[in-house]
């Protein structure tokens, strides 16, 4: 994880860190970003904006051990208005023959990773039927394997609300994922 | 269910697996840097147009200067105010005219009286009341005319007893008001 040292000295105004704290911080953000938005460049704008803002209120933030649950909550934020201005241009349109050929793929490749776009494709499919909540809700507890504890501390919802939202999207993705793959 | 359950957990296994790399960590840690310089920029534009405006305050005699002006100013205002009070006291003492006539007259002299009246004519220029200035001067004169007419009539009656007591059973035949002679 990141050294509490490095974001203190953030904190104080160096600079330098900073470069390495960005080099440090972004895989985790790119990470959630992609899986929210399906977006190569989306997802590295998201981080791009997350680590100016980061730099820009570090100052603010209460202590260093809050700094990961920072980054996340700025991520999620971001992606929600991502994701409400695409709200009428969904990306995917889940048709049988989609379906099908990501079915084939799954079972190509029993646990070796996937390509991008086609994790993209995938997650996107699965969750077109979630709100936004319940997408990073479940993105962060089934796929970055936070607790709930944490989940609720990034979303502001609270701990019942992650785990009636979790328990929506999992009976949602189980579904498809039975009748579909 | 149980095939449902296994399939559900290897799809969120391959998609676990398949994190999205970040390969491009220095094109966005260069992106950042450049976004914080704009920014930056931008705040050090705004300070020196901010400077520019209000910079004059840290200059000793402009600001002994603007003090000494605002507190002529003050002084001026409150020596007005003095004045317009004084002026309000003096015109609240004279005579006040309404459209349904005087009101207040500050003394009983006849001059007064009708100079209230011609002035409620000059406000008020309806049909009932027009009384030009010569007019008022040819009236102010029949009055004196009168009353040192009447002081004659006075001292001739005094002088003559019968001529008295011959008017007195005139009024009193007439049935008019006693006049107190």
């Amino acid at each position: 994880m990141i050294d509490i040292k490095l974001i203190e000295e953030c904190r104080d105004g160096n600079f330098n860190n900073f470069r390495k704290l960005v080099e440090l911080t972004s895989p985790f953000a790119y990470s959630v970003s992609f899986r929210m938005l399906g977006d190569e460049d989306q997802a590295k704008d998201i981080v791009q904006e997350t680590m100016v803002t980061i730099w820009q209120k570090l100052g603010k933030i209460k202590s260093a051990e809050v700094y990961m649950t920072w980054i996340y909550r700025i991520v999620v934020n971001k992606c929600y208005d991502q994701m409400r201005k695409r709200k009428r241009n969904p990306e995917f349109v889940a048709d049988e023959q989609t379906w099908a050929l990501i079915s084939n793929r799954i079972s190509e490749v029993p646990s070796a990773a996937l390509e991008n776009k086609e994790t993209s494709k995938i997650i996107a499919l699965l969750t077109e039927s979630l709100s936004p909540k319940q997408k990073a809700v479940f993105i962060l507890s089934s796929l970055e394997e936070m607790s709930n504890d944490e989940i609720s501390e990034i979303t502001g919802i609270s701990k019942s609300g992650v785990k009636s939202n979790l328990h929506y999207a999992r009976k949602n993705i189980s579904e498809k994922v039975e009748k579909y793959l | 269910m149980k095939t449902e359950s296994e399939k559900y957990n290897k799809v969120l296994n391959i998609l676990r697996n398949s994190r999205p790399p970040l390969d491009s960590t220095e094109d966005i840690e260069r992106e950042v840097i450049n976004k914080i310089a704009r920014a930056h920029q931008k705040r050090l534009n705004l300070s020196e147009i901010i400077d520019f405006l209000f910079g004059w305050v840290y200059i000793g005699w402009v600001r002994r200067s603007l003090i000494t002006a605002c507190v002529i100013l003050v002084l001026v205002f409150v020596y007005q105010q003095g004045v317009i009070l004084k002026r309000i006291d003096v015109i609240s003492r004279q005579t006040v005219v309404t459209d349904k006539g005087i009101v207040t007259t500050p003394t009983d002299e006849i001059e007064k009286l009708l100079l209230g009246y011609k002035n409620l004519g000059r406000r008020f220029p309806s049909k009932t009341i027009t009384i030009s200035e010569k007019e008022m001067k040819d009236l102010l004169e029949s009055v004196k005319e009168l009353q040192i007419k009447y002081k004659d009539l006075e001292n001739l009656i005094e002088g003559d007893p019968d001529l008295k007591k011959l008017i007195e059973q005139k009024l009193i035949e007439n049935n008019r008001t006693k006049i107190n002679l």
